[in-house]
């Protein structure tokens, strides 16, 4: 796998320029791609490159302007919500709650905007509020009770689904704020083009430098390796996540509403949440954060996140059926699990050696 | 009732031990007194009645079998635990640790048995851990002063790590071990609790860490309770040994007025009282099984059978 996305780019430069040229060139490739593969992120950004060339030799759609627009909503709202939970994840924990809040949050948005009267940005954020709470309550039912968070999460999942479907009484909701024409606040909240690109940039990048660079993703780290350890050191076990959890939670609403707004309306049907969950879950998983937790990363989950965008979107480029997508959504993602895990060994090898 | 029959055991031990239970004499240089501690988990009763003193500059053994408390005297003095009763003075105050990080603050820091070390962060982040050096005003990691430290720490100490970047899942049982205590010995605390700081360990890395120790000692600055198994490196590195059975302190005494032949007749002794004990036990439980199949009431008859 390293070898095939290295050759392209190494004999570019070696092309032209003679033996001697390219020998010298050679190992500044060599070396650009082997810190690439030490990257946690490493083996997914060679599997993404690899899949995206791919696509653009197959199909002559894929690599234009208008279809990065057609690829945007593929993996922008994944990537947020992937990033949300890589900081469970790496707790060694899950939250599969965030599906009942993407669900719940829109639903909540737009009554508290059109039954209640606040206007939208308040209503957005008493929305996002609620959602936070329930993802604290997560996390206390996790580290304070000592539940499993695969059993509280469900649990959550299934209760704040059904309050969606209880409140908006299983008929479609239009949501404020999302209906055209757009105002400010349907461009800024996920109905502009970009808008879910650049809140997915802006989220990543500064969720993992708070991973990476600050002592809250050092704690999280921490307590995802070492549990007792950490408590040992004196690191508030369950202060850390409750506020994981919290933000997960967070992303989910966040997302729910940008979802919402970018389609006009809200369906009450757990089964898109429920697929994009897994969806979300996959990304961060195939971008490199351990379901086993200690390890994660958030740009990982972006890139994994953009993995499936690209793969769903170069299917259907391809002119693969509609029926067929999920099919070859399921094998794609063990053949790139089982390429990463492959990629990841010489990356190992390569970093102990070194 | 968990003293009584501490007392009633008493003249068993006399010939052994003859400081048993009794208070520690308290010096005007101690720095850590504790007294008449007593901690239950449930049933089982880990400490009884513990009193331990430690001298300013003093390295203080603590030995004892496994199980008989010592890893819970260090908790509860680290401020992980709890103790169900008894008090501790720090520096002749009241001693209440409301946390880890409440205890390391006021000067007691702890290097644990399983090894608080985290395996994915790096070497420098694990030496650095909850004392964190920010970029302030920013709440960012000043990841270059903590390397920066980290290496000088290491070199002062005279542990060879070669690369503090790499995560500590990569080292050595010794190296990580050695990064536990310096840990410790980095912080400005002036009592270090070590929990088996030998174990996991090969024979030039406990001389290293021993002899890290020596060196701790002959400045002078701090005291440190270390818990051994190996009594002769109890000789090599204490002042003083404490012996722990049981949940309460049976000998406390300087290394240079008891030997190992002391010692180890201690534990043998209580070896065999304890095993005594169970077999008198076990004989009663069997004389009243018996007794009851005698009076055999049907339902009482049915329980001893399985």
């Amino acid at each position: 796998m390293a070898s095939v996305a290295q050759d392209p780019a190494s004999r570019e430069p070696g092309g032209p320029g003679g033996s001697a040229h390219s020998r010298r060139a050679l190992p500044g490739w060599r070396e650009i791609g082997g810190r690439v593969i030490a990257l946690r992120e490493g083996s997914i950004i060679v599997i993404t490159i690899v899949t995206a060339i791919y696509f653009s030799a197959n199909t002559s759609t894929f690599f234009t302007g208008e279809n990065f627009k057609t690829l945007l909503p593929y993996f922008a709202p994944f990537a947020i919500l992937a990033a949300g939970e890589v900081f469970v994840m790496i707790l060694g924990e899950i939250d599969l709650s965030i599906a009942g809040m993407y669900l719940f949050a829109p639903i909540i948005f737009d009554k508290l905007n059109t039954s209640v009267g606040l206007p939208l940005v308040p209503a957005v954020i008493v929305a996002l509020l609620v959602c936070m709470v329930v993802g604290a309550i997560n996390g206390v039912f996790v580290s304070i009770v000592g539940l499993s968070s695969f059993v509280v999460t469900l649990g959550m999942l299934f209760t704040f689904e059904g309050l969606s479907l209880i409140i908006s009484k299983g008929t479609p909701v239009a949501t404020p704020g999302g209906q055209p024409p757009l105002g400010t606040f349907g461009k800024v909240f996920g109905g502009g083009t970009y808008s879910e690109l650049i809140w997915a940039v802006a989220i990543v990048v500064i969720l993992q430098v708070v991973l990476t660079f600050t002592r809250w993703g050092l704690y999280t780290v921490a307590i995802g390796s070492n549990k007792l350890g950490a408590a040992e050191a004196g690191v508030r076990v369950n202060l850390v996540m409750i506020r994981n959890f919290t933000l997960c939670a967070l992303t989910g609403g966040l997302v729910g509403i940008f979802e919402a707004v970018r389609s006009a309306t809200v369906q009450p049907n757990p089964a898109g949440p429920n697929e994009i969950l897994f969806l979300a879950i996959a990304a961060a998983v195939i971008g490199g954060t351990l379901l086993t937790g200690g390890s994660g990363t958030v740009v990982g989950a972006l890139i994994g996140a953009l993995f499936l965008g690209i793969l769903k979107d170069g299917l259907i480029l391809q002119g693969v059926q509609a029926n067929y997508l999920l099919f070859y959504t399921g094998l794609a993602v063990i053949v790139a699990m089982t390429a990463n895990v492959f990629v990841g060994r010489v990356r190992r090898g390569q970093t102990r050696g070194g | 009732m968990a003293a009584e029959p501490a007392r009633s055991r008493e003249p068993d031990r006399q010939p052994a031990t003859p400081e048993e239970d009794v208070p520690p004499v308290s010096a005007p240089d101690d720095v850590l007194r504790v007294e008449h501690i007593a901690k239950r988990f449930g049933p089982v009763t880990a400490l009884r009645d513990v009193n331990v003193h430690l001298r300013k500059g003093e390295v203080l053994g603590l030995l004892g079998d496994n199980g008989a408390g010592k890893s819970t005297l260090i908790k509860i003095i680290s401020g992980f635990q709890k103790q169900d009763s008894g008090q501790m003075f720090l520096h002749g105050q009241p001693y209440v640790p409301k946390s880890v990080d409440d205890a390391r603050a006021k000067g007691v820091d702890t290097v644990y048995q399983d090894l608080a070390l985290i395996d994915e962060l790096s070497v420098y982040h694990n030496l650095f851990l909850r004392r964190e050096r920010l970029l302030r005003p920013l709440p960012v990691l000043n990841n270059r002063e903590m390397k920066r430290e980290a290496r000088r720490a290491l070199d002062e100490i005279g542990i060879n790590i070669p690369r503090i970047d790499v995560s500590v899942a990569r080292l050595s049982g010794g190296q990580r071990q050695a990064i536990a205590v310096a840990r410790s010995v980095n912080s400005a605390s002036d009592i270090l609790l070590l929990d088996e700081p030998l174990a996991a360990m090969g024979a030039k890395e406990g001389a290293q860490i021993l002899d890290l120790v020596a060196r701790l000692k002959e400045e002078g600055r701090v005291s440190i309770i270390m818990i051994l198994h190996n009594y002769e490196q109890v000789f090599l590195a204490c002042d003083r040994v404490s012996m722990i059975q049981d949940g309460a302190i049976v000998l406390d005494k300087p290394t240079s007025e008891t030997s190992v032949q002391e010692l180890t007749e201690i534990v043998v002794n209580e070896y065999r009282r304890a095993r005594e004990e169970q077999q008198a036990s076990a004989a009663a439980a069997e004389e009243s099984a018996k007794a009851a199949a005698a009076g055999e009431s049907p339902s009482d008859g049915a329980s001893p059978q399985p």
